[in-house]
């Protein structure tokens, strides 16, 4: 792992020449917030957002995205026949993915790359794709990414992680696809790993300081599933929601979707797009039957699923990572701090919190 | 309609009792004579999925 | 408005003590600077997490549809409008209901606020008729009025239409208020630029459905957008799909929408969705001399047939 210095004045010169291989994507400011998007010749990553106000998940994993085609004319030989869409997978490179972001990409690799199962859709765009990481100097007061397993100068699931140190970058480079692109892109100033890594691991130490919101995990794993599922808090943290998909759609982890078929004429295509588990279509079953009928029920199951399934199926934290989006976002102010309090602390004798 | 850009002249509406066979001709003529004249609409057409294909990738 | 809060609590136990009902729907303070939860109080000693502020902007009468117990419920004046609607359209009784009125001055718009903010934004202070806004090192201020939500601005219904309990004396209503610069702008488009200010005016949309989700009128068992037998929109986020989406749903609305701003108001994207149903309460009023919510005896337009009702559009 080797770290360089990129001096600010070179930066857009060095995208310039990226631009020749790649197609670039990063965050610039689109009306009154911040965007993940493609970058136009000329144009750079905008640095100064806090985050994005979608995380960048959709660049991996589009919110509607057509897997299959097929023609209903029979004239045609290859009619009714369902055939895998082609699509053309060039490199492309993200600039400014916050490290909480990054790692949100990790668990949801777990979802569509599995030993079973592997989901050729989404791994080829993240294979083609190259993240290159900003670290965070000034953490948000919901950002609690420390405790959800990450942190604002993690590297985890990023190719480079660029570190903001005044007037130069810090380039700390984790894998071989992050090596490709700093030659191409020009950028070499090398220098003392040694005192590199020192001021970074400072600048490290006093954002982290600044995080103040925290969340207890330690209990989770060690709950039982029907205590939780049974706990009188739900009816209460559960009254505000109004059921509406922003949690689900803004977060970086959630993963889930619904295939939908599309036909026009004679052409038609098979698409999935996101799904959310606070939608009551989401468990709606072909006899009527909803077992998910109540909004405290969906509810519910959005935070075990993230707090307490996934805790005890991989065995490697929460499904969150803390980049507080849901909270900021949420119409009704439901947090998931608090939510995660409640279930961590939870005691099943407790009448309520 | 007009509010969401769709032209004057392209949504039409009648009362015609069944009576009134001269006056149910008189508006098909005028219908189908206005909406060829504003010819097929631009907005509010569904891109077809051939080409909508996976933009956002 | 600040001062209302005593009163809120002291009617709210008294209700729960003396069993008038089982429990009290409003506000409890938010974990964020700008937002309120909307909570219910069972028990008379947990009054006091009612709270009352300007950011209250979210409509409770969503929170009342079908429920069975009787309900004590804070209404400022567009949830009272919102509450004679759900009575007219029988998703509430009135013995069920002791409406707390609240005389309203406006809430403050967060999304406003927070797009002329360029920190993150820490703490929100009303001082008179002043604003401050703090945060990442830097203050802010601003005149109230000038950061009340676009609909508390041009508001007329401020004072609860229907109540049983007044916490305090009734503001003064806004008068020769200009409603509809904004409509009018838009009608006076040509089509393809109309055609064109809508795709702007939606592009971000996510199909989040918090604007449908979040309004009080949008009680449907079934959206048409959710339905599949028949399918009437694709899911997916094709544009098209997408205003046929926010244009329907604005005509549900027609005739039945008092302007309360909680759709603007819940949009995670900021997308200025009463542009779309603000038409609909115009042409009601210009062509029906109808508002919404005002009188429980008054059949809705859309439900009525008066021989004088306009038929221009008819041949």
């Amino acid at each position: 792992m080797n770290v360089i210095k990129i001096d600010k004045k070179t930066w857009t010169e060095g995208i310039g020449r990226l631009q020749g291989f790649y197609r670039l994507i990063g965050p610039v400011k689109d009306g009154d917030f911040y965007q993940f998007k493609a970058l136009e010749k000329g144009e750079s990553p905008d640095f100064s957002m806090l985050n994005t106000r979608l995380s960048p998940k959709s660049i991996i994993y589009p919110q509607s995205e057509v897997m299959f085609e097929y023609s209903l004319d029979e004239t045609r030989d290859d009619c009714h026949v369902i055939k895998e869409i082609q699509v053309e997978y060039s490199p492309q490179v993200v600039f400014g993915i916050r490290p909480c972001d990054a790692k949100a990409f990790l668990l949801v690799q777990r979802n569509f790359e599995t030993p079973e199962y592997k989901d050729p859709y989404w791994i080829r765009l993240y294979e083609t794709t190259a993240l290159i990481g900003l670290a965070c100097n000034t953490p948000c007061s919901t950002c609690f990414c420390v405790d959800a397993g990450s942190g604002p100068f993690n590297d985890a699931g990023l190719d480079i992680l660029l570190i903001d140190a005044g007037e130069y970058y810090y380039a700390r480079v984790n894998t071989a696809k992050g090596e490709k692109i700093l030659k191409d892109s020009g950028w070499s100033e090398e220098t003392e790993t040694k005192d590199a890594e020192l001021a970074i691991e400072n600048l490290k130490q006093a954002a982290e300081n600044r995080i103040t919101a925290r969340i207890s995990t330690d209990r989770l794993k060690e709950k039982g599933v029907p205590d939780l599922f049974n706990a009188p808090f739900w009816e209460d943290v559960a009254f505000a929601c109004i059921n509406c998909g922003t949690c689900t759609y803004v977060c970086p982890t959630c993963w889930c979707f619904d295939i939908q078929d599309e036909v026009r004429g004679t052409d038609g295509v098979r698409m999935r797009n996101w799904d959310s588990c606070m939608y009551p279509l989401f468990t709606l079953h072909g006899s009527g039957h909803n077992p998910r009928d109540a909004k405290t029920k969906r509810l519910r199951q959005r935070f075990m699923h993230k707090l307490k399934y996934y805790v005890d199926k991989y065995n490697d934290g929460i499904q969150c990572v803390g980049c507080g989006r849901c909270i900021n976002l949420c119409p009704v102010n439901i947090d998931i701090r608090k939510i995660c309090e409640a279930m961590n602390g939870f005691e099943p004798e407790q009448k309520s919190i | 309609m007009e509010y969401m850009g769709i032209e004057p002249g392209r949504i039409h509406f009648s009362w015609i009792s069944s009576a009134e066979a001269t006056k149910f001709v008189d508006v098909v003529n005028e219908v189908t004579s206005t909406v060829k004249a504003l010819g097929p609409r631009k907005s509010f057409v569904k891109t077809p999925l051939t080409t909508a294909k996976n933009k956002a990738a | 408005m600040l001062s209302y809060n005593e009163k809120i609590r002291h009617i709210a136990k008294k209700i729960l003590a003396e069993g008038k009902v089982e429990i009290v729907i409003g506000y409890r303070r938010g974990t964020l600077p700008m937002i309120n939860e909307p909570c219910f109080i069972k028990h008379p000693e947990d009054v006091t997490r009612l709270i009352w502020d300007r950011h209250c902007g979210i409509n409770l009468t969503n929170y009342l549809t079908q429920r069975k117990e009787r309900i004590g419920i804070i209404a400022k004046g567009c949830d009272s409008r919102n509450i004679i609607t759900h009575i007219i359209e029988n998703k509430i009784k009135r013995e069920q209901l002791v409406i707390i009125g609240v005389p309203c001055k406006g809430m403050i718009d967060r999304h406003k606020i927070a797009s002329q903010f360029e920190e993150e934004i820490q703490k929100v202070k009303e001082d008179g008729d002043k604003i401050v806004v703090t945060g990442g090192g830097i203050e802010k201020i601003w005149k109230l009025s000038d950061v009340l939500q676009e609909n508390c601005i041009i508001c007329t219904h401020r004072n609860p239409v229907i109540y049983d309990e007044l916490v305090a004396e009734p503001v003064a209503e806004q008068k020769d208020v200009n409603r509809y610069e904004d409509i009018r702008r838009i009608e006076r488009l040509s089509p393809a630029e109309k055609a064109e200010f809508f795709d702007d005016l939606l592009a971000s949309c996510i199909r989040c459905y918090a604007c449908r989700n979040v309004c009080p009128l949008c009680y449907c068992d079934t959206c048409f957008v959710d339905g599949s037998q028949p399918q009437w929109v694709g899911k997916s986020q094709d544009p098209t799909d997408i205003r046929t989406f926010h244009f329907l749903r604005a005509f549900h609305c027609a005739g039945r929408c008092t302007d309360c701003g909680s759709c603007e108001r819940a949009c995670p994207m900021g997308i200025k969705v009463r542009t779309l149903t603000k038409k609909l309460e115009k042409d009601c009023l210009e062509l029906f001399n109808w508002e919404a919510g005002i009188d429980l005896e008054q059949r809705p337009p859309l439900t009525t047939y008066n021989p004088n009702d306009p038929d221009d559009t008819f041949r």
